[in-house]
C-alpha cells in the first residue's frame, strides 16, 4: 500500500512539474501568428469572422451589427456578451491574458488602466471618426492624451420620484436645496411613507452629487490632487460624510437595513410604490415606463451650495480595437460605423442609450429630459471611478464598506475617510 | 516483482485521471505558489520577483483577518448544526413509513440547485425590508416589526449560517442513511431482546456505528465550510462592511478587483495549508474516535 502511494507521488509530482515547465515555455514565447500573413495577402472580399466582446447583450447590439453586415457583406460576427461589471472585467482579463481576446472589446471606466497600461488597446486617437467624439468624454477612455476607444453615448441619473406618492404627502415644491429635500424625505416619513432606498452595495449616489456639489464646484481638479498627494481624501469627502450622517441617518431616512436591498430589489419596491424615490438611470426607463399607473419623473439631489447641482453620470463605454487583432481593418471598419449617422442612430434603437456624438440629435425620455440637459450636456455629472485615475475598483469596494460601516454605527466619518486614505497609500505603494 | 507489475497494472487505471486532477489542480496550485513570489498585476505578463513581501502583507491586513474570523465561525457552526440535525432526520427517513421515498427527495432537494441560486432566492425571503417575504410573515402572523435580516451584523451572519444549514442537511442525512442501512438489523433484536429501549438501540447501537460516516461528513462540512463563497457572497455580498466576508472573498476581491493578483495567490497558498491542517487534524482526530468506539 505504502509502495503505491509512494508511486502515486513520483507520478504527481513528475507530470506536474512537466506540465508547469509546459505554461511557463507557452508565456514567455512569441506569437507566430499564421494569420497575420494570411489576412494581409488575400483578396478583398475574403470572409472574415469579427469577434466582439460587450456587456451590452446580443439583442441590444443586433439592429447594429445587422447594419454592418448589410454594408460589408463579406464580414461577420462572432459575438460574445458578458454582464456588467465584474463579470465582463474578469472574462476580458483572462481572454487578454491567454491570448485569446476577441477582436473589438470594450473599455470601461473599471478596467481603462489595466487594459491601456498592458498595451491591449490600439491608439484610435488619429483616425478621422474618432472627431464624431465628444471631446468630454475622452478623457475616461485615454492616458496621456492619446484615446484608445471610442464611444458614441453618455449616461446620466438622478433620483426617480413617484409623483402620487409626493402628492400624497402633501409635497407641491419639488426640492432645490439640501434642506428642502432633507424635508421632502421627513415630509414623507411622517405621511408612512419610506422616502428613498440607495444602494448601499455600491457608492451611494447621495454622496456622489454632494461631493460634486461641496467639493469639486469649488475645485474641479479635487481628485487629481488626491491622487497627486496634494490633497487627501479626508480633505475632500469628510464634510460630504458628516452632512450624510447628519441628515440622512441621525434622521433615520436612511436606515441601515438597506444594506441588504439590492439594485433590483430597489427598483422592484418602487414600481410597487413602496418608496418614493430611488436612484436611476436610462435603464430603469423600460421598466418604470412598463408599470401601469406609475407616475414618476426624475429630480437631482441638491447639495448645501446653491446653483452646483450636480447629476451622476458618465461617457459610455468605449469600443476598442485589440492590439493583437488579425483583423485590424476590418475592426475598424465596425468602430467607424459606429460613428456614422446610420450606426448612431441603429445603436439607439438597439440599445436605447443617451447618444451624445456630435451632430446627432439624442433622443431622451420626458422624464430624464433636465437631467440631459442640465447635467450631461453641461458636464454637471460625477462619477467617481471614472474620475479617479487609479484603483478603481479597491477605491469603490473600500468606499462601499465605510458607507455600510458608518450606516451602522461601526464607525464615524473621521474613521471613514480615514480608511479610504489608508487603502490609497496601500494600493500606490503595493 | 510479480507484485510491482501488479500494482503497475492498478497505476495505468489511474493515469487519465491522475492528468485530469494533476492538470486542474496540482498545476494551478504551483502556480500560485509561484505568482505568490511576484507582484503578477492579472493583466500584463510583464511581474516581477518580490519575494516574501506579499506574505508579509497579508497578515496586516484587515479585510483577511474578518475573512478568517467569519470563516472559521461559519465552519464551525453549520458543521455542528447540520450534524446535529442531520443525524435525527437520518434516523426518521430510515423508519418504515408511507411517504418515506417522497421525504427523502424532497429533503436532499435543497442540495442539487447551484448555491448561488439558492442564496438569490433567499436573499428575497430575506429581504431587509417590511415587504420582504419573511418579514411579512412576522407582520401577518406574528404582529411583528420589520428584522434587518441582511444588514445587521449579528443576524447577517445568522442568516447566512442558516441557509447553508437548511441547504446541506438533506444530503448529509440521506449520507448518514445509506450508513444506517448498513448496520445489520441484528444488533438491534439482540439489544431489543435484552430489553433496550429505542433511545437506548440509539444510544449505544446507531451512533456508535455511524462514526465512520460522521468522519467524512464532518471533513466535508469543514472543507466546504472554510471554502464557502456563494451563500454569502450572493446573500449579503459580504456586508454590512467585511462583516460576512469569507476568505475566499477577500481573494477574489484582492486579486480580481483590485489586481493585487500575487497578494491574492499568496492568501490562496496560506488558505490552502491551514484547510490541509484542520482536515488532516480533524480526520485523524476522528478516526481515533472511531477506533476507540470500536
Amino acid at each position: 500500500m505504502r509502495k503505491t502511494g509512494f508511486l502515486l507521488l513520483i507520478l504527481i509530482v513528475a507530470v506536474s512539474l512537466a506540465l508547469s515547465a509546459c505554461g511557463n515555455a507557452s508565456n514567455g514565447g512569441k506569437q507566430t501568428g499564421a494569420g497575420d500573413q494570411a489576412s494581409g495577402e488575400s483578396g478583398k472580399q475574403e470572409k472574415v469572422k469579427l469577434s466582439i466582446l460587450a456587456w451590452n447583450n446580443e439583442t441590444e447590439m443586433k439592429p447594429v451589427m445587422d447594419g454592418f453586415m448589410k454594408k460589408y457583406p463579406n464580414i461577420s460576427f462572432d459575438f460574445q456578451f458578458a454582464p456588467p461589471v465584474k463579470d465582463y472585467i474578469a472574462k476580458l482579463q483572462t481572454m487578454l491574458l491567454s491570448d485569446s481576446a476577441p477582436d473589438i472589446f470594450i473599455i470601461a471606466a473599471e478596467n481603462r488602466n489595466e487594459v491601456i497600461d498592458s498595451g491591449h488597446a490600439l491608439d484610435l486617437t488619429d483616425y478621422p471618426f474618432m472627431d464624431v467624439m465628444l471631446d468630454s468624454n475622452k478623457p475616461m477612455l485615454s492616458k496621456n492624451g492619446r484615446t484608445y476607444a471610442f464611444t458614441n453615448n453618455g449616461w446620466v441619473g438622478g433620483w426617480f420620484y413617484n409623483k402620487d406618492l409626493f402628492a400624497k404627502a402633501g409635497i407641491t415644491k419639488l426640492p432645490t436645496t439640501w434642506d428642502e429635500f432633507v424635508e421632502v424625505c421627513l415630509k414623507l416619513k411622517e405621511a408612512g411613507i419610506t422616502p428613498l432606498y440607495d444602494n448601499m452595495q455600491d457608492l451611494t449616489q447621495i454622496h456622489s452629487s454632494l461631493y460634486g456639489n461641496m467639493t469639486l464646484s469649488k475645485d474641479p481638479n479635487f481628485d487629481e490632487k488626491i491622487f497627486s498627494g496634494e490633497k487627501t481624501f479626508a480633505d475632500g469627502w469628510l464634510e460630504v460624510f458628516k452632512l450624510w450622517k447628519k441628515d440622512m441617518i441621525d434622521k433615520k431616512i436612511i436606515t441601515p437595513d438597506m444594506i441588504g436591498l439590492t439594485g433590483d430589489q430597489i427598483e422592484s419596491e418602487f414600481t410597487l410604490g413602496n418608496v418614493a424615490m430611488f436612484f436611476g438611470g436610462p435603464w430603469s426607463i423600460a421598466k418604470l415606463s412598463a408599470t401601469p399607473n406609475l407616475n414618476f419623473s426624475m429630480i437631482p439631489v441638491p447639495g448645501p451650495v446653491p446653483g452646483e447641482t450636480y447629476y451622476v453620470g458618465a461617457p459610455g463605454v468605449g469600443f476598442a480595437v485589440n492590439s493583437k487583432t488579425k483583423h485590424k481593418e476590418e475592426a475598424l471598419k465596425f468602430i467607424e460605423y459606429l460613428s456614422t449617422q446610420e450606426g448612431l442612430e441603429l445603436f439607439y434603437q438597439g440599445t436605447g442609450s443617451i447618444m451624445t456624438a456630435k451632430g446627432f440629435e439624442a433622443k431622451v425620455h420626458p422624464s430624464m429630459q433636465q437631467a440631459y440637459e442640465e447635467g450631461l450636456m453641461k458636464g454637471k455629472i460625477y462619477l467617481p471611478m471614472v474620475s479617479w485615475p487609479r484603483h478603481q475598483e479597491a477605491l469603490r469596494n473600500q468606499f462601499v464598506i465605510v458607507t455600510q460601516d458608518m450606516a451602522v454605527g461601526k464607525i464615524t466619518p473621521e474613521e471613514a475617510v480615514a480608511a479610504i486614505d489608508k487603502k490609497l497609500k496601500e494600493m500606490e505603494n503595493k | 516483482m510479480v507484485k510491482f507489475l501488479r500494482y503497475l497494472q492498478y497505476e495505468v487505471f489511474l493515469l487519465p485521471i491522475l492528468i485530469i486532477y494533476t492538470l486542474f489542480t496540482i498545476v494551478p496550485l504551483i502556480r500560485s505558489f509561484e505568482l505568490s513570489l511576484t507582484d503578477f498585476n492579472g493583466y500584463s505578463t510583464d511581474y516581477h520577483f518580490v519575494g516574501l513581501k506579499n506574505y508579509i502583507k497579508l497578515f496586516s491586513d484587515d479585510a483577511i483577518v474578518s475573512g478568517i474570523s467569519f470563516t472559521l465561525t461559519f465552519a464551525l457552526c453549520s458543521t455542528a448544526l447540520i450534524t446535529v440535525l442531520a443525524i435525527p432526520l437520518a434516523i426518521l427517513l430510515d423508519q418504515n413509513f408511507f411517504t418515506k421515498h417522497i421525504h427523502r427527495a424532497l429533503f436532499f432537494f435543497p442540495s442539487i440547485p447551484s448555491g448561488l441560486l439558492l442564496a438569490f432566492i433567499w436573499g428575497f425571503i430575506l429581504s431587509p425590508v417590511a415587504s420582504g417575504v419573511f418579514n411579512t410573515i412576522l407582520r401577518e402572523v406574528f404582529g411583528l416589526g420589520a428584522q434587518p435580516w441582511l444588514s445587521d451584523p449579528l443576524l447577517a451572519k445568522l442568516s447566512t449560517i442558516i441557509v447553508a444549514v437548511w441547504a446541506q442537511t438533506g444530503w448529509h442525512a440521506v449520507l448518514y442513511l445509506a450508513f444506517l442501512q448498513s448496520i445489520p438489523k441484528d444488533y438491534f433484536e439482540a439489544a431489543a431482546i435484552d430489553g433496550a429501549s429505542r433511545l437506548q438501540q440509539i444510544r449505544y447501537i446507531t451512533l456508535p456505528l455511524l462514526a465512520p460516516a460522521m468522519t467524512v461528513s464532518v471533513m466535508l462540512l469543514l472543507t466546504g465550510g472554510l471554502k464557502v463563497f456563494e451563500i454569502p457572497f450572493a446573500l449579503t455580498k459580504g456586508g454590512p462592511g467585511f462583516e460576512t466576508h469569507t476568505i475566499t472573498q477577500v481573494i477574489v476581491l484582492r486579486g480580481i478587483s483590485e489586481t493585487q493578483f500575487g497578494l491574492a495567490s499568496a492568501m490562496s497558498v496560506v488558505f490552502f495549508l491551514i484547510v490541509l491542517v484542520i482536515a488532516c487534524f480533524q480526520v485523524t482526530m476522528m478516526q481515533k474516535r472511531e477506533e476507540r468506539i470500536q
